[in-house]
């Protein structure tokens, strides 16, 4: 097992580097007006675009731009943001970004695994009857509305019966139920109905005929049993999802108006601001890379039969 | 036992649902009129005060810090930071004499230091050095005395390329000190501060109410080195407000200070600017109370004026003095347009032809005459000693009063005509166009073939009101000339318009909107001049150009106006530029009391909020109307007084 893990951990820091060293190169592919608005372009001499491109990093020897990157982030320095708020340490943004996000999409998360789960197991108990219609009619709705069209809806239909004001503010409490809960309506769907499916398929296997023709209660049965059984393909993903809730949802912070990480990755890229893309490029895909390893473990402990090495002959 | 967990969960969910409406029904709805909501889309990168691109930054800095003058709220200069002021009798040395109780204050409404004359000078000296922002310098550069060698100086010391013996010696430190003998901004006294201009200008004024003559505390922003303006407390106050707080993305919330020299006078307590991207959010908090005033999108607004309870409150804002105009492309890379556009009458052809009520329609179904104009100057913002308008002059005064009726297909036909018999042989070829591929950009290309039809590029954006745009007008030109003539090619760019486009001249036909920067027709036709800044066009009319100078260098307003209204006219009657319409005239509701706050086409005053009164119910369009008729009747007044 640590062989394994140590093995694992080397082609996890060698997927990152390499992904940030491509991204790295991409981003000082593009065209440098980019980066000036048409009045700045036009008001700036070519010596002080120059300056100003050097300054930020834009221009000059890659390979040396990019070990100068390497070397600093080992010593902790994220370095600062050019373009989107420029002379501000990175380290200071996503600072008073990530906590809005982490909140968000792990109260969320919460949620949505105790009432998704719930659900699914109501769903695979009553297969065929009332509960499961009702289930896929909620599931089938929030897949297949685009969520910006439901959002939206909810967020005026509620805030307005409730009299409680429309867009998140931290000093407000109240502000902060709603988009949590909005947050959690697709990810309840898609529990459920993942859960449902795995129940259903170990609903067939032999050790539960078994177990129930030996009398056991069908509630024990789901509890100890079945439902055991059946997490462990979604375990896999539960790691990723936690992680990866720090990047924010794009939808529900525009419409809430969350200062969270939802929107940064994109704006920086558009902004052209190559610094905070690359700090954010290596922050996602080490958590997506640590992520998907992470899940790999835990299925491990939840299912012992499972083994991520080939069994060595003895 | 799954009943059991339904039922707990569902007398949860239950119990969650009556707190929360317990919680909420505390509030309620009355609208507190000391406190403006307002919202803003584009966030603003930093807060230096002296680089501020867009609106949302002017609308921060212009609150929390003064200058020497501001507008009042019928637009005329009044005093702010300076008590009074004269000029020498040429117009190119101005002193100001500060008032002597105007303090800079901290992001915790504690005293700083006094605002002296010193600061001003300072402030200039942060402006000038081009490491530490990216102001705009082209208005001033050449106008104050060694400003623009000092500059350049510096731009030069910095420069990577340029070899050290053409260099000026450093170090930099001693040329920066240079600034205090060559420049010609200097503080007399601890309250005079006096600007030397390296020639006559009447309309220095206008000047002063843009951002880049701010005052500056040096010691303070010194202090904070490059982290000045990347927060509140990293910025000194000296206007009727304090930044109290600014979440990125989020919030700025400003407060009024209660030790501003002129306190008395606001009576907007605090501010709380919210960033909100969704248009469709802003009507229902509107309704709601929790925002002062909406704009209104096209189908927002024919949707509330059915409105039986909002459909009063839908009020036209003011016209800005942005205005918006089409022109043909002299260095077309099309043989075909080239061998046209040289040709007066075709371009007059152009101008009669183009239906631009149909085509202002798409973005403002009501009013959309009157959000037409025909001049390149705006309406309402110059006016000469006497309080006559510039745009009253000849031949401007004609040109407005043709209204909507340059629409005239039976003129067009004529001139059009006319340009075919110049340009063509008769049997449909085009003199001077070659047969061939034409490259617009990296990825649009087309054939041509040297005869009739004449085929035009015009170039659009992507949205869907761009598209149908671009789509009126060929039917349009299509129309009026016949598809045998003119072959109209719709052209949709990617990217940014100016750098895709407009710059490398990969167009035939396109339109933009163009700023007005300060009171005075220069601001606007010295850059239309022969490779003038935004003459995109790219025509050459010495005439033009000759009058222009001829009118700049007179010192009267009316001799200036009188030179420069000829001039105008020469490239709206000669088809250079096809004016369209105005900017702003949006649609909204608001709680704000109109024509309260400081008015004015440009620069930071007309973004204040001082002496701004609010209203507990939304203005109606009747009393809009009501105040407006005040106000012009006052306004008159004052101009004829």
């Amino acid at each position: 097992m640590a062989k394994y893990i140590f093995k694992r951990t080397l082609q996890s820091l060698l997927s990152v580097f390499i992904v940030v060293f491509v991204v790295f190169l991409l981003l000082r592919l593009m065209p440098t007006d980019g980066y000036f608005t048409r009045d700045d372009y036009q008001n700036m001499s070519e010596a002080e675009r120059e300056m100003y491109l050097e300054d930020i990093g834009a221009v000059g020897n890659p390979i040396k731009l990019f070990g100068k990157f390497m070397v600093d982030l080992f010593h902790g320095d994220l370095g600062e943001s050019y373009v989107l708020q420029p002379h501000r340490a990175i380290s200071d943004i996503l600072a008073e970004k990530i906590p809005y996000s982490l909140y968000f999409g792990v109260v969320s998360m919460l949620i949505s695994l105790v009432l998704g789960l719930l659900m699914g197991m109501a769903m695979a108990k009553g297969k065929g009857g009332l509960p499961d219609a009702l289930g896929t009619g909620y599931v089938v709705i929030v897949r297949a509305v685009p969520s910006l069209i439901y959002l939206f809806l909810l967020q005026i239909a509620i805030t307005g019966l409730f009299k409680i004001p429309m867009m998140f503010s931290e000093r407000n409490p109240v502000t902060w139920i709603l988009p949590t809960i909005s947050l959690s309506l697709s990810s309840i769907a898609w529990y459920a109905i993942w859960l449902r499916r795995f129940m259903v398929d170990e609903e067939n296997r032999d050790y539960v005929k078994f177990a129930r023709s030996k009398g056991m209660s069908d509630w024990k049965l789901m509890k100890s049993h079945v439902l055991r059984n059946a997490l462990v393909p979604l375990a896999q993903y539960f790691p990723l999802q936690m992680l990866l809730t720090i990047s924010g949802s794009l939808v529900i912070e525009s419409l809430y108006s969350i200062p969270g990480m939802g929107g940064l990755l994109v704006e920086a890229i558009q902004e052209m601001d190559n610094s905070l893309v690359q700090v954010l490029v290596i922050l996602y895909s080490t958590l997506g890379v640590l992520g998907v390893f992470l899940g790999d473990i835990l299925m491990v402990f939840l299912d012992p039969r499972i083994r991520l090495t080939e069994k060595e002959e003895g | 036992m799954m009943k059991k967990i339904l039922s707990r969960t569902v007398s949860i969910a239950l119990a969650m649902l009556l707190t929360v409406s317990c919680l909420s029904g505390c509030g309620s709805k009355s609208v507190n009129t000391a406190e403006y909501l307002g919202t803003y889309s584009t966030d603003v990168t930093s807060l230096i005060p002296f680089y501020l691109p867009d609106t949302t930054g002017k609308k921060v800095i212009s609150n929390v810090i003064d200058g020497l003058i501001e507008t009042d709220r019928f637009g005329a200069f009044v005093p702010s930071l300076a008590e009074s002021w004269e000029h020498n009798d040429d117009y190119s040395v101005w002193t100001f004499h500060l008032r002597k109780d105007a303090k800079w204050y901290d992001s915790k409404g504690a005293e700083v230091a006094p605002v002296t004359a010193q600061d001003f000078v300072d402030g200039m000296r942060f402006v000038a050095d081009h490491k530490k922002t990216k102001s705009d310098m082209s208005i001033i550069k050449s106008v104050i005395a060694g400003l623009g060698e000092y500059y350049d100086t510096l731009v030069d010391f910095d420069d990577p390329n340029l070899a050290p013996s053409k260099k000026p010696e450093g170090p930099r430190e001693k040329l920066e000190a240079q600034f205090d003998d060559t420049v010609g901004v200097k503080a007399l006294d601890e309250y005079t501060v006096q600007y030397t201009l390296t020639a006559p200008v009447p309309y220095f004024e206008s000047f002063l109410v843009t951002e880049i003559f701010l005052p500056n505390h040096k010691e303070f922003s010194d202090q904070c080195g490059t982290k000045f303006g990347t927060s509140p407390d990293q910025l000194l106050y000296c206007g009727a407000y304090i930044l109290q707080s600014w979440q990125r993305n989020k919030e700025f919330v400003m407060v009024k200070n209660e030790n501003y020299y002129d306190a008395d006078k606001v009576s907007v307590e605090k501010i709380v600017l919210q960033k909100i991207t969704d248009g469709a959010a802003t009507v229902e908090m509107f309704k709601r109370g929790e925002l002062t005033g909406t704009s209104l999108t096209g189908d927002q607004v024919e949707h509330y004026m059915q409105d039986p309870e909002w459909g009063q409150y839908v009020t036209l804002r003011d016209k800005s003095s942005v205005n918006f105009w089409f022109f043909p492309n002299f260095e077309s890379p099309n043989s075909e347009f080239n061998a046209f556009v040289q040709n007066e009458d075709f371009r007059l052809a152009l101008y009669h032809a183009l239906d631009r009520v149909t085509i202002a329609q798409l973005y403002n179904p009501y009013d959309t005459e009157d959000m037409l104009t025909n001049l390149i100057c705006p309406e309402d913002v110059c006016y000469d000693e006497n309080g006559i308008d510039y745009t009253d002059y000849a031949p401007l005064k004609e040109i407005k009063e043709r209204g909507a009726a340059t629409y005239d297909p039976a003129l067009a036909k004529e001139y059009f005509e006319k340009a075919l018999s110049a340009v063509t042989d008769g049997s449909g070829n085009i003199r001077g166009a070659s047969a061939g591929e034409v490259k617009m950009g990296r990825t649009f290309s087309f054939q041509t073939d040297g005869k009739l039809p004449l085929q035009l590029v015009y170039v659009h954006g992507a949205s869907s009101d761009e598209v149908s745009m671009a789509q009126i007008i060929k039917m349009n030109l299509e129309e009026v000339f016949g598809s045998e003539n003119i072959e109209v090619i719709l052209s949709q760019f990617t990217g940014d318009k100016y750098n895709d486009v407009i710059a490398p001249g990969n167009f035939d036909f396109a339109y933009d909107n163009y700023s007005f920067k300060y009171a005075d027709p220069l601001s606007q036709l010295d850059r239309l001049t022969t490779g003038g800044a935004v003459n995109d066009g790219r025509y050459s009319l010495p005439q033009f150009d000759a009058l222009v100078k001829e009118a700049s260098e007179k010192l009267v307003a009316s001799e200036r106006y009188e030179l420069f209204a000829q001039a105008e006219g020469m490239l709206i009657n000669g088809g250079y530029i096809i004016p369209w319409e105005s900017g702003g005239g949006t649609y909204g509701m608001t709680r704000e009391i109109p024509f309260t706050a400081p008015r004015g086409g440009f620069g930071l005053s007309r973004f204040k909020y001082k002496g701004m009164q609010l209203s507990e119910e939304p203005i109606s369009a009747e009393q809009y109307k009501q105040l407006e008729d005040e106000f012009y009747e006052q306004l008159l007044k004052r101009n004829a007084g």
